[in-house]
């Protein structure tokens, strides 16, 4: 195991740690919901009491990822976000289309539900009036897609936080601290397996060592894009599961790990995870866990 | 005037619209990139205006980074650096060059064009080398195997060299010489802005062709008359740091002045410089009038 020899800075969204040491916060899950586009209200409610409910009994913390593919379900699913979630929990919004990104921070605007938001994402297809509209209406937190189409190599994500690979005036960090965002997560774009998908994995640990800033990725893509793993048709979701591990074992703080139902499985293995990298940590570099850690949870 | 054909040409960068937005939704939907619409868009400017000798338009990055981001021991940051041995591990420009010239019709010709040694060395941050010397060798060596490989697909190789307008080394000849020794094509030199003080050094160079910036900077017509030259010359016809147009007499008017001095020594007129910073139709325009001036010349 190791300790980053910078200094490694902490997010915080309502009781939510995000960053650190590895060891000392646990790794924090993004479990994904509607992503077809059309919300199934009572089937997600299910699945957030368990997550929560896991969430509580391990001390991995959780964060539902909202998949708003239409403008005529952003009002819905806002409101099923303050009428199921708990009241100060965080969320985060997961938007491709600019249009629906301004409209839905319009929304959570007029909701005051813009500290509990986490915006995913900005990137390098951020256009001038999605700019404007973050400026007007900035969320606690946001998720920035470090991919870069020049260059799929580690050094490429650095370079399009640096200068946004000449695509942008400015690159793609400066670019969203001028916007006002305080609170800012590295996502390492992960890819289709074959187009150099273990990077996102091994920027990780560049990315915070250059940074300090908390670093994750969406590994569950490099998963859902294999063609291999489709002859292993009752392993998949265990493999899909497991690879979520990677990402704390090489420092990351955070998972994106794909559909919100994988929760059952995702959850006890990052808690055991965690348990285990404290272990390591604590023993080489004194790092101690926080209070909430999975470690503390042992009996 | 002399009765030899003069041709018309470009110095290589040409301005696109890079779609961002496509970019990331090829990357949500894990699609390949496709930077062939870009280089199709700049070349097929290029062919419909009229000119002669097309490039690539050097559309993926600027010219420094087009070749640090695949040459081994380069790392690209806000200025790449250098933290290796430079070594020519994959060719560079060579299967956009191959494609440009797919598009082309065989009565139309391709300028391949490489970053010159001095000035990738003046624009890197050398971390490995610390020798300004020993790093442009390096990298004329690259250059050499890359110009090797681009011989197949190309009608002349142009070495761009900016930075010899504020220094021309006194090693300036053998480091060119590294690269175009054993060539089978016609070579060129451009060295853009006011080139006065290095004229000396810049007859001694291993090309066929020097190309300068003719038009912004007049009095260079001037300052050559003190010599007499063994190189041909491309000569820069219409400004590539100003929005106006020029009317196609005035673009007549100075190519014949320049065809006072140099006679039958001019082979090409050209932008100045590439037009990459210009807005595209204004790039268009001035490739159009440049190509009327030449007709009008040709007779």
């Amino acid at each position: 195991m190791f300790s980053f020899t910078t200094e490694q800075q902490t997010m915080h969204i309502s009781d939510i740690t995000i960053g650190g040491q590895p060891g000392q916060y646990p790794t924090v899950l993004f479990g994904g919901l509607f992503f077809s586009g059309q919300p199934n209200f009572p089937k997600a409610k299910q699945q957030l009491t368990t997550m929560l409910s896991l969430s509580k009994k391990t001390g991995i913390p959780t964060i539902p990822d909202f998949f708003i593919r239409k403008e005529e379900v952003i009002e819905q699913i806002l409101d099923f976000i303050q009428t199921t979630l708990p009241q100060t929990h965080p969320f985060s919004v997961d938007i491709i289309e600019p249009s629906i990104k301004i409209k839905t921070l319009e929304a959570l605007a007029s909701r005051n539900l813009l500290k509990r938001t986490i915006y995913n994402s900005i990137h390098i297809g951020i256009k001038e009036e999605e700019q404007e509209a973050l400026r007007r209406f900035t969320p606690e937190m946001v998720i920035l897609v470090a991919f870069n189409p020049k260059d799929k190599s580690p050094d490429g994500k650095i370079e399009v936080i640096e200068n946004s690979a000449y695509l942008l005036d400015k690159g793609l960090l400066e670019l969203t601290k001028d916007l006002g965002f305080t609170n800012i997560l590295i996502d390492t774009a992960a890819l289709a397996p074959g187009d150099n998908s273990g990077a996102a994995i091994a920027a990780i640990p560049v990315i915070k060592e250059e940074y300090g800033l908390p670093t994750g990725c969406a590994i569950h893509n490099v998963v859902e894009k294999s063609t291999w793993l489709q002859q292993y048709p009752s392993a998949k979701k265990f493999v899909d599961a497991a690879s979520n591990m990677t990402i704390p074992l090489f420092g990351g703080d955070y998972a994106i790990f794909g559909p919100l139902h994988q929760a059952e499985l995702v959850i006890p293995i990052i808690a055991w995870q965690d348990i285990l990298l404290s272990e390591y940590v604590e023993e080489y570099f004194g790092i101690q866990p926080s209070e909430t850690h999975p470690r503390r949870k042992l009996g | 005037m002399n009765n030899h054909r003069i041709a018309t040409s470009v110095i290589g960068s040409y301005p696109v619209s890079i779609n961002n937005m496509d970019f990331m939704s090829r990357y949500f939907t894990q699609k390949e990139i496709n930077w062939n619409i870009y280089i199709s868009s700049a070349v097929q400017d290029m062919t419909q205006a009229g000119i002669d000798i097309v490039a690539d338009g050097q559309t993926r990055d600027p010219f420094i980074q087009l070749f640090t981001r695949k040459l081994k021991g380069c790392r690209i940051r806000d200025r790449t650096e250098i933290h290796e041995p430079i070594e020519y591990v994959q060719p560079i420009t060579i299967t956009d060059q191959q494609f440009a010239r797919s598009l082309l019709s065989s009565q139309s010709q391709l300028k391949g064009v490489l970053t010159g040694p001095y000035t990738l060395t003046k624009s890197c941050v050398d971390l490995f080398y610390h020798n300004e010397k020993e790093l442009a060798f390096a990298f004329a060596h690259a250059l050499h195997q890359e110009a090797q490989a681009l011989l197949p697909f190309v009608d002349f190789i142009s070495i761009d060299e900016p930075f010899f307008v504020n220094e021309c080394p006194e090693y300036a000849k053998e480091l060119l010489l590294t690269i175009t020794k054993g060539l089978s094509c016609p070579t060129l030199l451009h060295a853009c802005g006011d080139i006065v003080p290095v004229i000396p050094a810049l007859l001694e160079m291993p090309v066929d062709i020097l190309s300068h910036e003719f038009k912004a900077s007049p009095h260079l017509l001037n300052a050559f008359k003190e010599y007499s030259f063994p190189h041909h010359f491309c000569v820069g016809a219409v400004r590539s740091d100003s929005t106006e147009v020029e009317p196609v007499q005035e673009i007549v008017d100075h190519v014949k002045k320049a065809c006072d001095l140099f006679e039958d020594k001019i082979l090409q007129i050209s932008p100045d410089c590439g037009q990459r910073l210009l807005p595209r139709t204004v790039a268009y325009q001035k490739l159009q009038h440049l190509v009327q001036a030449g007709r009008i010349i040709n007779g």
